[in-house]
């Protein structure tokens, strides 16, 4: 489990520009396994750049356009028992849209995810060194996250701009596994998410009422990291790199139960993590770049974009 | 538990303070829209549609009354040259216009500083010659006076009323719309 509060950022790669039917999600934060609580913070800082049309063509935006959302992500993780736990993860957003004849700032709070762990182990699962097939076996860490419609959505009466959530309730059912051999670790993150339907009556202006539901989502991340240990004077502390590959998809979503083949979505993206933290792990900083893979067939129906990453978690015994 | 409430309360507060989130927490779909009274002129259903004068990519200039007395009617797409306008661009291109030859379809740019903009992004998004006729709203003109925003679909029959503005959805209302055309 050393790694997580370095990699938790890549557990909600985002998908939608805020100008454009997305934006503001909250990350997942998974408590350390001798942890009681833990606060996080971090701050992102997406640049978006051209797009994925939905037959995987990319495209570059306008010359003249710039658009970027800025996140400040707020959470909270506490142990509730031995192998439970549960986070709470609010982000503030902030939209900045610059197009050839006009632009837009707009900020707001974005989506809110709240999350339940449950640990298959009871001890901490990291090795220092391999010994037997035993080590190899991972930690399974299986959890439910509920996201809020806390932003303001396309159905709020603004306009795209102004949008910092999407609107909908999301259930997803999430595994971790994951294995520390030092210096060595291995994540594998899977989720599986579905929208739950609503009612919109409202648009910019109300609109004749219908019923419309988002597409199943499901992400995929899988992430390398190698730890090293640096000495200042007589304190000692960890540096360690990871490298992650990410996949998001989402189905085709219904407008008053028909399909809505217009939606739909999927992009692969690679991130690196520089985390620092204290030899014990009480204080982690890390500084992450995610990256999507700005070529066709690396994404359909989305927005490319760079994420920058700069986050501080403080755990709690 | 102590440092639970207080996560709780931070929350509460948060969301409290945010008006517009009460319609996506518990949405309603009960139909809020406003009566229109007949003959005047605005952005909404049953309304007489606002005339305008714009420049198309090519650089000819688009008045709607000239259009709407030679069309069965005519349907204004906003878009800003995003995944969801692309998409449903070409959902309507490919679905939707060829089923309506006497309908005039407009995509409106609204983010563009000039024509020359507008058809390079036209050019550059593989629209150029397509069914659709490029606006460019330069001063955002037709944007503010249809309060539209990305994705708005507008639909004025030949009698200047509007039938439609709403966002484009999967197409099913746009082609209800268009074949109950008078």
């Amino acid at each position: 489990m050393a790694l997580l509060g370095g990699a938790a950022c890549f557990f909600a790669p985002q998908a939608e520009a805020g100008s454009c039917c997305g934006g503001g999600a909250a990350v997942t934060l998974i408590l350390p396994k001798d942890a009681s609580a833990m606060i996080d913070t971090s701050l992102d800082v997406e640049r978006y750049d051209g797009f994925w049309t939905k037959d995987g063509k990319y495209l570059r935006d306008q010359p003249g356009t710039d658009m970027s959302q800025y996140r400040l992500n707020l959470g909270y993780a506490v142990r509730l028992a031995r192998r439970w736990q549960a986070s709470v993860s609010v982000p503030y957003v902030w939209n900045v849209n610059i197009y050839p004849n006009t632009s837009s700032r707009v900020d707001g709070p974005g989506d809110t995810m709240f999350s339940l762990w449950y640990e298959a182990f009871d001890a901490t699962m990291c090795r220092l060194r391999y010994v037997e097939i035993s080590d190899l076996k991972p930690a399974a860490t299986f959890g439910l996250s509920l996201t809020v419609p806390t932003g303001v959505s396309p159905y709020d009466g603004v306009k795209s701009d102004d949008i910092t959530g999407r609107g909908f309730y999301r259930l997803d059912g999430n595994v971790l596994l994951d294995k520390t051999i030092y210096p060595l670790s291995a994540s594998l993150f899977l989720s599986y998410g579905r929208y739950f339907e609503r009612p919109v009556n409202r648009e910019v202006d109300y609109v004749q009422p219908y019923r419309k539901r988002l597409g199943d989502r499901a992400v995929g991340t899988l992430a390398l990291s190698y730890e090293t240990f640096i000495d200042y004077s007589k304190f000692r502390n960890r540096l360690t790199y990871t490298a992650a590959l990410s996949e998001v998809w989402e189905g085709e979503g219904t407008i008053n139960g028909d399909r809505d083949t217009t939606s739909g979505l999927r992009k692969t993206s690679v991130a690196g993590t520089i985390a620092w933290s204290t030899l014990e792990r009480r204080w982690i900083v890390r500084l992450t770049w995610s990256h999507s893979i700005m070529r066709d067939g690396w994404g359909d129906n989305t927005v490319a974009s760079d994420i920058y990453s700069l986050g501080v978690t403080h755990v709690f015994n | 538990m102590y440092s639970i409430k207080i996560a709780l309360c931070f929350l509460l507060i948060l969301i409290a303070g945010c008006g517009n989130v009460k319609n996506d927490l518990s949405p309603s779909g009960d139909d809020k829209r406003p009566s229109v009274e007949a003959g005047t002129t605005g952005p909404s259903v049953g309304q007489n549609a606002p005339d305008f004068t714009v420049s198309d990519s090519l650089g000819n200039s688009i008045t709607l009354s000239s259009v709407i007395a030679l069309h069965k009617g005519v349907v204004l797409y906003f878009t800003m040259w995003c995944p969801t306008c692309d998409s449903q661009m070409s959902y309507i291109l490919d679905n939707i216009i060829p089923a309506y030859p006497d309908v005039v379809f407009y995509a409106v740019d609204y983010v563009s500083a000039t024509f020359a903009d507008a058809r390079n992004a036209e050019v550059s998004n593989g629209f150029a010659g397509s069914g659709f006729i490029v606006l460019a709203d330069t001063a955002g003109t037709i944007l503010n006076t249809y309060n539209a925003t990305m994705g708005t679909t507008v639909v004025i029959d030949k009698n200047n009323i509007i039938q439609m503005n709403e966002n484009f959805k999967n197409g099913s209302r746009l082609q209800n719309v268009l074949g109950s055309l008078p």
